[in-house]
């Protein structure tokens, strides 16, 4: 169960998200993500992903299952990274477009003062979604820049 | 495979690249990475600071995607490359670590990296992907 503390992380702060799958040949694959979701069991996240990245997605997914999502706040860094399972796919309906409209308000917003480009271009920026994928939360870790970039939250990690 | 010349500027942006990688297991690793730098029109490399999930992934498993953001001009230059070699010393490694200096002090996180090595990578393929901005 993704704890209440990064709950909030990406349902309030969050600004940008990227996802990985791999080939059967262990080829890994980027898929820009336009926004995302926690499903009611607090384990399954659904990302909405362009058209234009989902080159090798479902094959990979069908084949292996395996999904990465890393989650950033830009400014604070604040990092954490999303492992699991493939649950399904779907095309976006209305929630989605709200939750996407979400995401895109606060990447634009944020990357608007940290970089010389205006708040509509920074939204602009964020593509349209093409598909949604869920995927159910196996395990997560901290990946805000420093030496604890890579430890286990959930389960926890050994000390 | 060659790199464009295009790509160049995009390279030099100061805006974060996403990095996937895959475990001999066959686990992906995403991670966001401050700079892809440019080595010659086949090769990239890429700073190895800490020895993270992305540095044991590409010992055991050598093929990595790595996407560029262009928000000038709505694009995406995805690149999938192969690890070949480390550098822990030389011109490559003095300029990112110069590089690596300017970033974190930009970003108010002077001090937290430092340059292991550069980790030169062989370019297999590059796309450019560009699309409409959206608008409303």
């Amino acid at each position: 169960m993704i704890p209440g503390k990064i709950m909030k992380f990406l349902e309030e702060d969050a600004t940008v998200a990227a996802g990985g799958t791999r080939s059967k040949h262990l080829i890994p694959h980027i898929h820009r993500v336009s926004g995302w979701s926690v499903g009611p069991d607090r384990q399954t996240i659904s990302c909405s992903i362009p058209e234009e990245f989902t080159h090798d997605l479902l094959s990979s997914l069908a084949d292996n299952g395996q999904f990465a999502l890393t989650v950033e706040q830009i400014g604070t860094h604040e990092t954490y990274q999303f492992k699991g399972e493939y649950v399904g796919s779907r095309p976006p309906d209305e929630a989605d477009l709200v939750v996407f409209e979400r995401c895109r308000e606060r990447f634009g917003k944020v990357v608007s003062s940290f970089y010389p480009y205006s708040e509509e271009q920074s939204r602009a920026y964020v593509m349209n979604p093409g598909i949604v994928i869920s995927f159910k939360v196996r395990e997560i870790f901290i990946q805000t820049p420093g030496p604890r970039a890579g430890h286990r939250l959930v389960p926890p990690e050994e000390e | 495979m060659e790199l464009p010349d295009d790509i160049k500027p995009v390279m030099q942006n100061e805006i974060p690249a996403i990095l996937i990688s895959c475990s001999g297991a066959g686990i992906p690793n995403t991670t966001i990475i401050s700079q892809v730098y440019y080595v010659d029109r086949e090769h990239v490399a890429l700073s190895f600071q800490f020895f993270n999930k992305t540095v044991r992934n590409t010992r055991e498993n050598p093929y990595v995607c790595v996407c560029l953001n262009d928000l000038e001009n709505f694009t995406n230059w995805v690149l999938h490359i192969q690890y070949d070699h480390s550098e822990s010393e030389g011109s490559i490694f003095d300029e990112m670590d110069m590089q690596i200096e300017a970033i974190a002090s930009a970003t108010g996180m002077s001090g937290i990296f430092k340059l292991k090595a550069a980790d030169i990578y062989r370019v297999n393929s590059v796309e450019k992907v560009v699309y409409d901005p959206v608008t409303s």
